[in-house]
């Protein structure tokens, strides 16, 4: 007994050893919907990009893989007798499928220099939308500035300069200064193509980032169908221009209704909701009414058709290098370089449920990772390469952390060291996800850490007391 | 103090590797060279264990807990390390115990396993320690392959938690029960 006492030892350590490499990485991580975590399957998708300029025009193409073409937004449902909305947003995939496909692109021109080092993450503040601790949409609402002056309702992205303490969100330097940043060009351009909200009109909203996400001066393309005070839609499709009244909630949930199809509600082809008609259970109208847009935030169009085909959104973008309004757009100039950071939603995701890119410099005429090529005339020929953007869902992390001690990479920040220089997007998805369980990720490690240690002594132990009386014999 | 700890874990690094292959050398070879080599052993593995101890102290001091204690590199590097310094110091204490009588047997193809173990210890943990500093090995990309994606923490689940205090606990018993028998 006492000569086979050492190998059982040896068989436990190593069985234990194999157990723990196989059960490694387990029992933490989990969607949990009321943290707001809905961690992806794919943490990284890739998307292509090409520019091109003529001097008075600039365009991007976009080109990213995408399951199914998400075309639909929320809607107004008859259910049991009464219109309902359906399609609200939710942590990860809206259930129904009720939520549109999108790319964006933030754009700059060096007047926010951490962004061309650091990308997004410059404009995740403190408390955003969607995050574990989320500021609520009543605070921003009756917050003095970003409520009652921007309008703003619900937490969004921010540039740091815009606040006083980093670690604030309701910290907003006085209007003054948020005037003085935006006159020298403190802000984020922002181009956000919605494949319900804006493709069916041709375009792509025109936003920035500077103390909130804002949107352009103008008028947007979409406005909402929902009248809440009558607990009804406002307008329903006109049927002698679509040949119906609602789409039919059986066809939209079994994917009947699709880009050939009118899936979408048009100021043009809609007429007042009739409250006395006879609806039936699953009549459907979608809850967004779309537009004209006015202004400069009808600045950005589609170029051509944005279609989906084959398991691929190929989007083009198109908008005057110089439109006019510095204070809202970044104007490009023949010779230039500019900084760029992309984004998707797909799979019915919205809010922080998206993949997003490091930044890339972007040249007109000039070295760059995007090389913007020249053409002449109206339409540029996309003959040359695409570059090859790897998107990653970045998790909750925000500026503020990123720049605490909880970042070993804080001091790297300070003295400018590019995002690039140490992660690559495999790795910051992977620690986007464990920013969202820190402590219970750290409380395992270190039971896991300990238990090890314990493994060896008592190994020792088991190994040793047996040999050391059989040399002793 | 990052500097002074890549400074500090060449020693234990180049004593460990050195033990590693003279116990392997001793395990397969009865020769006077590998007697020799083996006579060595002890001293190697102690000062081995000393430097190593001096290399993982300084290494606390490179980043703040909170700072090390939230990175998964960071996490995986210290876990390792200690695991690494408690295993080697298991294999020290082995050879001393035991002398020579290590290589009867079956035992010395043991301390072959044991002593390849530790190296592969040791080198996982040398290349967390380069991703942290920005140069690392393809190590990383052959753990992957094998299941474990070093860009997250490695811990385990409660239920092996559990395994791993019995297992511990039976390994205990196991030494007692043998030392008293033997007595």
């Amino acid at each position: 007994m006492k000569r086979t006492l050492p190998y059982l030892a040896l068989v436990v350590f190593v069985g234990v050893l194999g157990l723990s490499w196989i059960t490694h990485g387990t029992g933490v991580v989990k969607n949990d919907p009321k943290r707001h975590i809905s961690i992806p399957a794919q943490l990284t998708v890739p998307l292509q990009v090409q520019s091109a300029y003529n001097g008075t025009d600039v365009y991007f193409r976009y080109r990213w893989p995408s399951p199914n073409a998400g075309i639909h937004h929320d809607v107004l449902r008859f259910t049991k007798g009464a219109w309902v909305v359906q399609g609200s947003a939710v942590p990860g995939s809206q259930p129904d499928g009720l939520h549109e496909d999108r790319v964006a692109m933030m754009v700059d021109d060096g007047s926010v220099p951490e962004f061309g080092r650091y990308g997004g993450y410059v404009a995740i503040g403190n408390k955003l939308a969607g995050f574990t601790d989320e500021a609520s949409g009543r605070e921003v609402r009756e917050h003095p500035y970003l409520g009652k002056k921007l309008g703003l309702d619900e937490p969004t992205k921010y540039l740091p300069a815009t606040r006083t303490n980093l670690k604030d969100w309701t910290a907003v330097a006085p209007e003054a200064e948020q005037q003085r940043l935006l006159a020298a060009g403190y802000f984020l351009d922002l181009w956000h193509w919605r494949a319900h909200r804006s493709n069916p009109v041709g375009l792509a909203d025109d936003q920035y980032v500077a103390a909130g996400r804002l949107s352009d001066s103008g008028r947007g393309a979409y406005t909402t169908n929902w009248d809440g005070a009558k607990k009804q839609p406002r307008l329903m499709f006109d049927p002698a221009k679509v040949g119906r009244t609602t789409l039919k909630w059986d066809d939209l949930a079994k994917g009947k209704i699709g880009q050939g199809d009118v899936y979408y509600l048009r100021e043009d082809q809609a007429i007042a909701f009739d409250a006395a008609a006879t609806w039936q259970e699953g009549d459907t109208i979608p809850r967004r009414i779309l537009r004209a847009a006015q202004g400069s935030r009808a600045d950005i169009g589609v170029s051509g058709q944005a279609r989906w085909a084959d398991g691929f959104w190929q989007v083009t973008l198109r908008r005057k290098m110089d439109t006019g309004k510095p204070t809202e757009d970044k104007i490009f100039r023949d010779g230039g370089v500019y900084q760029v950071a992309f984004a998707i939603h797909r799979q019915a995701t919205g809010g922080r449920w998206h993949y997003v890119s490091l930044p890339f410099t972007l040249g007109l005429g000039r070295e760059a990772e995007i090389q913007a090529a020249k053409f002449e005339g109206e339409a540029p020929d996309w003959r040359q390469a695409a570059v090859n953007v790897t998107l990653f869902y970045p998790g909750q992390v925000n500026w503020p952390h990123l720049n605490s001690a909880r970042h070993a990479g804080a001091s790297n920040i300070k003295r400018g060291v590019p995002v690039r220089y140490r992660h690559s997007e495999e790795q910051l998805a992977h620690y986007g996800i464990e920013a969202e369980f820190t402590d219970a990720i750290r409380g395992q490690w270190l039971l896991t850490m300990l238990a090890g240690i314990a493994l060896i002594v008592a190994f020792g132990v088991g190994l040793n007391l047996p040999l050391k009386r059989k040399q002793g014999h | 103090m990052a500097a002074y700890h890549v400074v500090l874990v060449h020693f234990p690094i180049a004593l460990w590797m050195t033990a590693g292959l003279a116990i392997v050398f001793r395990a397969i070879s009865e020769g006077p060279v590998a007697k020799a080599v083996d006579r060595a052993l002890v001293p190697f593995l102690a000062i081995g264990f000393v430097s190593g101890i001096a290399a993982y102290a300084v290494g606390l001091l490179v980043w703040p807990w909170e700072s090390l204690s939230s990175s998964p590199l960071g996490r995986n590097h210290m876990l390792l390390a200690t695991w690494t310094l408690a295993y080697w110091g298991l294999i020290l204490v082995t050879r001393w115990m035991q002398g020579e009588a290590v290589w009867n047997g079956f035992m010395r193809w043991v301390m072959a396993g044991l002593a390849i173990l530790g190296n592969v210890l040791l080198g996982i943990t040398g290349t967390l320690g380069g991703h942290l500093i920005g140069i690392h090995t393809e190590v990383s990309q052959a753990l992957r392959v094998l299941g474990w994606e070093v860009y997250t923490t490695f811990y385990v689940p409660d239920t092996t938690l559990i395994a791993i205090c019995v297992a511990s606990v039976v390994l205990l018993a196991a030494g007692l029960l043998g030392a008293r028998r033997a007595a």
